[in-house]
């Protein structure tokens, strides 16, 4: 069959001060009709240049195509060089013949139209429909993609709506038109994992009735397996290797390929062993990561937490009082030992992250008891509070963002030091020099400011300033989930080292299965503020319990293409919201023992 | 609906706290109201009389209630140097200054915005400069001097529009217009630098969002999605500033009206200073602050309209 796209040797380059960049060099693939064609890269790879040009939309972004043919099949049959089209030409295409998908279902819908306005607005362009006709059309198309009451939702505005459902309204927008193609750039990055599951079985439906080619743009390995049919790996501008995904899964070519498929963790691929192990790496810190498993401890409490609660107001009214309240964290208590991981897993708003910073009282507990290793962190005073912070440090996920820009990264470093008055002078200069070497950075690193860092080089001076005081405890609030995937190998490398080396203590607060399956030794699974099961890493994974547990492992897309999952619709209970009225007083989670440490939170 | 109500008791509020800086502002200031009737020479028991009878001898709390009082009753007292009732005074002179003010905000929206958008679209080239610059060559010069140059050019020279003076709109709205042109463009050059910086500032903003690219990905025109998608969302912090400027402009037309002899509440305004009318100046005032307030109040429901985020605070 005749392939829809064939893009030529592509080249784009973008206008900066320094003189012209070059976006993407010497690209080459073609998609058939009803192929899905991902492309896989981590940051700065130009695979989103690359869908952008198939658009013509690059140029707005300040990229010029200056080398290359994009011929696509238009719906007559003709053949139409993107690269070189008029404008007129490219205004009929757009949002017709192909349609787009973005990363953003927040932003992507204009918060002051209704959805009937945008969804109608292309194909009265495009279609020549009337308005009626139009609004009719629209109402099919929320139907198509399964959204509850569809028939309200064209009233809506966008913010009435949830993420899942701003990304369906998005993708209804995309197929108004019926395009033969329809490109996806990153369409579920920044979904929970059950909305990305049903929003990728979604699209996969859709390519399966209306016979449409799908490129799709992702950076996750995981969803490459789950979806492709053919892959593109890119790296830096340029097309590393081009497959089938069984081939590209089972017998990649290219060293690059090969890294990047040892670095992502496979959900699954832990079961049967009993201690978190390092990623795989190759090259360089190959050795390194071949280490024995971490080992395990004669078990010693470090931190307890005993019914910590918090919540937050809900202010209203003209004296913006409290009327209700977020019950952000409910009832949780759990244990972590010396040397050892704690992974707090959930979607977003489950109250992972508003746990772990009530247990270092960055933000109050409403209720609660923690102790860190014999010291009851809620009866401290102010200073002694201050003191105390010396035991437990936090790693936060934008390493961009928690570290000063105007500060040199020594100083960032030794700032901790100097604030707990541990060292000073020379021995200063020598602690902070440890640090470095510590989690491995070069010493002429240290005179750098932030920004001439890469984010995995930023993380590392975030885990640096953290160790700089000593602590016994870590929390890391989605430490690693901003890193492309071999830096983020490379970073729970370096962590897992440090624990070993230190006997630190994690608590590990992330969405990623993978990665906690591949980290913790125990794990936490949060559900609207609870622990609704926690245990041994083991346990929870090879024999959830509760029915969230086991909704949440089994929409998370595994990086092996025989082991699909989204094929068929799915429908994922929608998360209740945690507002409740005040004076409202849950009842105390109470949990039966199913095997021995592995709690499960009574229905 | 309970936005709403939010703001409008919030505006009760403030008013109370406006009558109560007015009243004790006017109340330091030396001098007193029997003084300025009777002038410094006077007989100080004809003087002692004249208070008595003002009652400028109660407790000040007393007075500032009787002050209130009569404001919310429609007795605003007399105005010491028209000799007339202040209300029957204020409600003609504010029309005129109606005028100017909706008649300058509007020039200054009506340049500002496509001059914003401009340099938003071309942001970093050519046109963003000659819009920046522009607008600020509007801002750097007082008021004062456009209103100069506008009575030179357009008055004297043109001769299209008259210098000065002032034609009550109900005997002759044209003439109304052709009168309140020249200081209301003025004014509104003035005005115009903050707007387009906001447009601009705005609209970049926006045109970076996602969903200008998703509109862009639909294959609507450029047309479309700057002028519809990109503005409909930039207008509302537009008109905020807008709003906002209200009261710098009450500060201008002082200056501006009293230039172009026009006899709106600026001119009344000076000429209450000049001659230390203290009951004027202090029902001018209030009512100079209860404008800027309420049409703040307008802009804001103004928002509830153009934002349907809003809606639901």
């Amino acid at each position: 069959m005749k392939d829809i796209v064939s893009v030529d040797h592509l080249r784009v380059e973008f206008a900066t001060d320094g003189g012209p960049v070059v976006g993407v060099e010497d690209v080459s693939f073609t998609i058939a009709p009803g192929e899905t064609l991902c492309v896989v890269g981590e940051s700065g790879s130009g695979k989103s240049v690359t869908s952008l040009s198939l658009m013509r939309l690059v140029e707005f972004g300040g990229g010029t195509i200056t080398a290359g043919r994009l011929n696509f099949e238009r719906a007559d049959g003709t053949m139409l060089d993107v690269a070189a089209a008029p404008a007129q030409v490219m205004g009929a295409v757009r949002g017709h013949e192909i349609g787009m998908i973005f990363q953003e279902p927040m932003t992507a819908l204009n918060p002051v139209f209704t959805i009937e306005r945008q969804l109608t607005d292309g194909l009265i362009l495009h279609k020549g429909l009337t308005q009626e006709a139009a609004s009719a059309r629209a109402l099919e198309l929320l139907q198509s993609v399964r959204i509850p009451e569809p028939e309200r939702r064209l009233k809506q505005y966008p913010h009435e709506l949830s993420g899942g459902m701003r990304q369906r309204v998005v993708i209804a927008m995309a197929m108004a038109c019926d395009p033969k193609l329809l490109i996806a750039d990153e369409p579920t990055t920044a979904l929970d994992v059950t909305i990305q599951a049903e929003i990728l079985a979604l699209i996969n439906r859709l390519k399966r009735e209306n016979g449409m080619a799908v490129l799709f743009i992702t950076h996750d390995m995981a969803v490459v397996a789950q979806m492709a049919d053919r892959v593109v790996v890119m790296y830096r501008g340029r097309i590393v290797e081009t497959g089938t995904v069984n081939q590209i899964f089972e017998n990649p070519k290219e060293d690059y390929t090969k890294a990047l498929l040892a670095a992502v963790p496979k959900l699954g691929e832990m079961k049967g062993k009993p201690a978190p192990e390092k990623m795989r790496l190759i090259g360089d810190e190959a050795a390194r990561a071949a280490a024995a498993p971490v080992k395990a401890r004669v078990p010693e409490v470090l931190l307890q937490v005993k019914n910590l609660t918090t919540r937050f107001p809900v202010k209203g009214g003209i004296l913006r009082r409290t009327v209700a309240q977020v019950h952000a964290v409910e009832d949780v208590s759990f244990t972590l030992n010396v040397g050892e991981t704690l992974a707090l897993v959930g979607e977003s708003g489950c109250g992972k992250s508003s746990c772990g910073r009530s247990i270092l009282r960055l933000i109050e507990p409403t209720s609660g008891e923690v102790w860190i290793g014999g010291r009851d962190i809620g009866a401290l005073n102010r200073a002694d509070l201050r003191r105390a912070r010396a035991d437990m440090q936090m790693v936060f996920q934008d390493p961009f963002a928690s570290l000063n820009p105007y500060r040199r990264l020594k100083d960032q470093v030794a700032e901790p030091i100097q604030n707990f008055g541990l060292a000073t002078g020379a021995a200063l200069e020598a602690l902070v020099l440890q640090l470095f070497d510590r989690v491995r950075l070069p010493r002429d690193f240290m005179n750098r400011y932030p920004h001439e860092l890469s984010g995995g080089q930023r993380q590392r001076v975030a885990i640096a300033r953290a160790l700089a005081v000593n602590p016994k405890l870590i929390v890391a609030d989605e430490a690693v989930s901003a890193l492309d995937v071999s830096v983020q190998a490379q970073v729970l490398n370096l962590m897992m080292e440090l624990q070993e080396d230190l006997g630190l203590s994690y608590l590990f607060i992330s969405h990623d299965m993978a990665v906690v399956e591949r980290v913790a030794h125990h794990v936490g699974v949060m559900y609207l503020g609870r622990i609704v099961e926690i245990g041994p890493r083991s346990a929870v994974f090879d024999s959830p319990r509760h029915p969230y547990t086991q909704s949440l492992l089994s929409a998370v897309p595994i990086a092996d293409p025989r082991q699909r999952r989204f094929a068929e619709d799915l429908a994922f209970k929608p998360i209740t919201s945690p507002i409740f009225p005040l004076g409202h007083q849950p009842a105390p989670s109470t949990y039966t023992e199913v095997t021995p440490g592995h709690f499960v939170l009574s229905l | 609906m309970t936005y709403v109500l939010n703001r409008l008791l919030s505006v009760i509020l403030t008013l109370f706290m406006i009558t109560l800086v007015t009243f004790a502002v006017t109340n330091i200031l030396p001098g007193d109201v029997a003084m300025m009737i009777m002038g410094t020479q006077s007989n100080p028991e004809a003087l002692a009389g004249l208070r008595q009878s003002l009652g400028l001898n109660d407790p000040i709390l007393v007075q500032y209630a009787r002050w209130v009082g009569g404001l919310v009753s429609g007795d605003w007292g007399n105005s010491l140097i028209f000799k007339k009732p202040i209300l029957e005074l204020l409600s003609q002179k504010i029309v005129a200054s109606a005028v100017l003010v909706v008649m300058s905000m509007c020039i200054a929206l009506a340049l500002a915005i496509p001059l914003g958008v401009w340099a938003a679209v071309h942001r970093d080239k050519w046109q963003d400069t000659v819009s920046s610059s522009s607008a600020l060559l509007g801002v750097s010069l007082p008021d004062f001097f456009w209103g100069i140059v506008m009575i030179l050019v357009f008055a004297r020279w043109l001769g299209w529009f008259p210098s000065s003076g002032f034609v009550e709109p109900s005997v002759d709205f044209w003439g109304t217009l052709q009168h309140a042109f020249l200081p209301a463009l003025a004014l509104g050059l003035g005005l115009m630098a903050h707007l387009t910086r906001m447009t601009r500032s705005t609209m970049t903003g926006i045109l970076s969002q996602e969903f200008i690219r998703v509109a862009r990905a639909k294959g609507l025109t450029e047309r479309t999605v700057i002028w519809r998608y990109a503005l409909a969302n930039a207008i509302g912090p537009v008109i905020t500033i807008a709003g906002l400027q209200i009261g710098y402009l009450f500060g201008s037309i002082i200056v501006m009206e009293s230039l172009f002899g026009y006899t709106g509440m600026g001119w009344l305004t000076y000429q209450a200073l000049l001659n230390r009318d203290l009951p004027l100046i202090q029902d001018t005032v209030f009512v100079i602050a209860a404008v800027v307030m309420l049409t703040n109040l307008a802009v804001d429901l103004l928002y509830v309209v153009i934002d349907p985020r809003i809606r639901l605070g």
